[in-house]
């Protein structure tokens, strides 16, 4: 169970990884294109279609899949300066409250996002580039996101419950310090 | 329902949830929903996915990821070994000498990460051991450390100004350009003041005589010299008007790539090291910025922002007085939450008041960024503090003293940018486009 978890993470963390690669690869394609276009001449205008679109569903994808793979790093900021000041057992409890009430809602996310996504297929809301997309598709990618947060907050939870210490990261994964 | 009730309600549930340690996008979202369910009538589930779907997918905010992913991958490409290195030669002759290298230094390295904290930190590990092994006055070095580290919150690529572009409609691009100059400004500042002290009070500094040939800088900071003109490129095609901040964001992960390539640094493991942490950190920012976008949403339902705005308008406080107390609000803030957190709310509460006092946003948004870096050298939870103290063990008072000089510089920078507004504003209104 704990293994299977940590993979699925892993996998949606990493899946978010290769959305932002994608956006990198696809803007610069059309950089290089835009400067054919510039040194070549017009007959070699290429634009990729919708690219603009891609670029932003992929960035919709990488945010949101990547929330619990952040959550397992830590990566996610919160102010724990007082609530360390708060030791044993009222710290405890001040955690746990805490988990629960992000889980649940978490969970009224993942709630809301299923019910914009019926809506989304029931009227077929397309996108307005080059290429209509269905909006749904992307739309799925911040509800499997916002599913797996959700279940990666309850079983931080649960732990927590259980007084069990952090497993420590699930990954080699160093992160920079990050204020910004 | 009275209005100071439903602040109070509402401040009061946001600082609880932030106080028990509660992520700040959940935080926020969680005060943006209290709002909508306690004071309106609106449907909160459709809202609040509209919301998070409308502000994740935008082509502007795509420039996040890839700036943080240039920045990753430059810090792991031995650049912070070059730093000292390369910089040394060019400074043996002025006052205050290898000083001028945490500065420098800094600002260099905050172009490329963005972060005020990386920046401290990488920097500090390499030039606090070296300065002290040359007998620098240990106030100094930690001064300037602290200092010159929160230039990575305004200098261009900035990541904080995306955050505050994004959530106020504002240009990226224009917000970068409108960086420039105050960030060159603080950078001569921090520099004047090492060097006034430096001519003042000559003993407390070493006599080390550093001479070398022009050849010799040359050589020793050619691995310098290609990161310097990436991240001059990368401004440069934005404010020509050649590449938007995403494309030029893209090309600057591919360049960036080429260079640690070429400097032998590039392998599997960095490479996915470097987007894994990338990820990591464009999440992190990104699930603050839908929680805040909430928030703001549900704002613009109470009414709340735009009471408040006009009950200041009523005040006739003028915009000398109004931005004095937004300084000291926004330092205190600043001492308990991160910079994109101060940012957010700050969109989300403040935006109307600014406009009634009829601010400019894009000047604005430079301000804000100055005080945010004051913020982060305010004892005693500044954030730089801790990371110096991490990385040297003194007392954090020891640093907070230390960089007080600087804390004052920066107000100084606050208060040129308000009386000369031009220096914000100059260079983005001859931007093309």
């Amino acid at each position: 169970m704990r293994k299977a978890l940590d993979r699925i993470y892993l996998a949606a963390g990493s899946l978010s990884a290769i959305c932002i690669l994608a956006i990198c690869v696809i803007v610069t394609m059309q950089v290089v294109f835009n400067l054919m276009t510039k040194i070549l001449g017009t007959q070699f205008a290429y634009t990729i279609p919708s690219y603009a679109d891609f670029a932003g569903f992929l960035l919709a994808a990488a945010s949101f899949l990547a929330l619990s793979y952040t959550l397992k790093h830590d990566g996610h900021i919160r102010v724990t300066l007082f609530r360390d000041m708060l030791h044993g057992k009222l710290g405890r409890f001040v955690e746990v409250c805490t988990l629960l009430l992000c889980a649940a809602a978490a969970a009224f996310m993942t709630y809301a996002m299923t019910g914009f996504i019926m809506e989304s297929i029931e009227y077929g809301d397309v996108s307005t580039g080059i290429i209509p997309i269905p909006l749904w598709i992307p739309q799925s990618t911040l509800l499997l996101g916002l599913t797996l947060f959700t279940i990666a907050l309850i079983d931080n939870a649960v732990g927590a419950i259980l007084g069990k210490t952090d497993a420590g990261p699930i990954d080699k994964i160093e992160e920079e310090q990050h204020d910004v | 329902m009275s209005e100071l009730f439903m602040i109070a309600i509402l401040v009061g549930a946001l600082f609880t949830m932030l106080a028990m340690g509660m992520w700040v996008g959940f935080a926020l979202t969680l005060t943006g929903a209290l709002g909508m369910v306690m004071f309106t009538s609106a449907p909160l589930a459709p809202i609040l996915a509209t919301t998070f779907w409308g502000n994740s997918h935008s082509w502007a905010l795509a420039a996040l990821p890839l700036f943080i992913l240039m920045g990753e991958i430059l810090l792991r490409s031995r650049l912070s070994e070059d730093m000292f290195t390369g910089l040394t030669p060019w400074l043996g002759k002025v006052p205050g000498k290898l000083l001028h290298v945490n500065i420098l230094g800094c600002a260099i390295f905050a172009a490329v990460s963005g972060s005020s904290a990386a920046t401290a930190a990488t920097i500090g590990k390499m030039s606090v051991p070296e300065l002290q092994k040359r007998g620098y006055p240990d106030s100094l070095i930690l001064g300037t450390l602290a200092g010159s580290a929160t230039l990575g919150l305004l200098i261009p690529p900035s990541i904080i100004l995306i955050v505050y572009g994004v959530s106020t409609e504002q240009s990226i691009a224009r917000l970068f350009i409108a960086g420039i100059l105050p960030g060159i400004m603080l950078v001569g500042m921090f520099a004047a003041y090492i060097a006034v002290i430096a001519l003042w009070k000559p003993e407390i500094f070493p006599k080390e005589e550093l001479n070398f040939s022009f050849v010799e800088k040359l050589r020793a900071s050619k691995r310098l010299i290609p990161v310097l003109a990436l991240i001059v490129g990368v401004i440069g095609s934005i404010y020509a008007g050649i590449a938007s901040p995403t494309d030029a964001a893209a090309v600057g992960v591919v360049l960036s790539l080429v260079l640690a390539w070429s400097s032998g640094s590039l392998s599997w493991d960095m490479f996915k090291q470097s987007a894994m942490s990338a990820t990591i950190t464009s999440c992190m920012i990104a699930f603050i910025l839908v929680g805040a976008a909430f928030l703001t949403v549900s704002m613009g339902f109470t009414g709340i922002p735009r009471n408040l705005a006009s009950w200041i308008d009523t005040l006739n406080l003028g915009p000398w007085a109004l931005l004095a107390a937004l300084t000291v609000f926004f330092v205190v803030l600043g001492c308990f939450l991160d910079g994109i957190s101060v940012v957010v709310l700050t969109t989300a509460i403040i935006m109307p008041m600014i406009d009634a006092a009829g601010i400019d946003p894009l000047w604005f948004g430079i301000y804000l960024v100055i005080v945010v870096e004051m913020s982060q050298i305010t004892p005693p939870v500044g954030f730089n503090l801790f990371v110096i103290q991490g990385l040297t063990g003194y007392n954090i008072f020891k640093i907070a003293k230390a960089a007080l000089p600087f804390f004052v510089l920066l107000l100084v920078a606050v208060v040129l940018i308000t009386t000369f507004p031009q220096i914000v504003t100059a260079l983005p209104n001859l931007m093309r486009g």
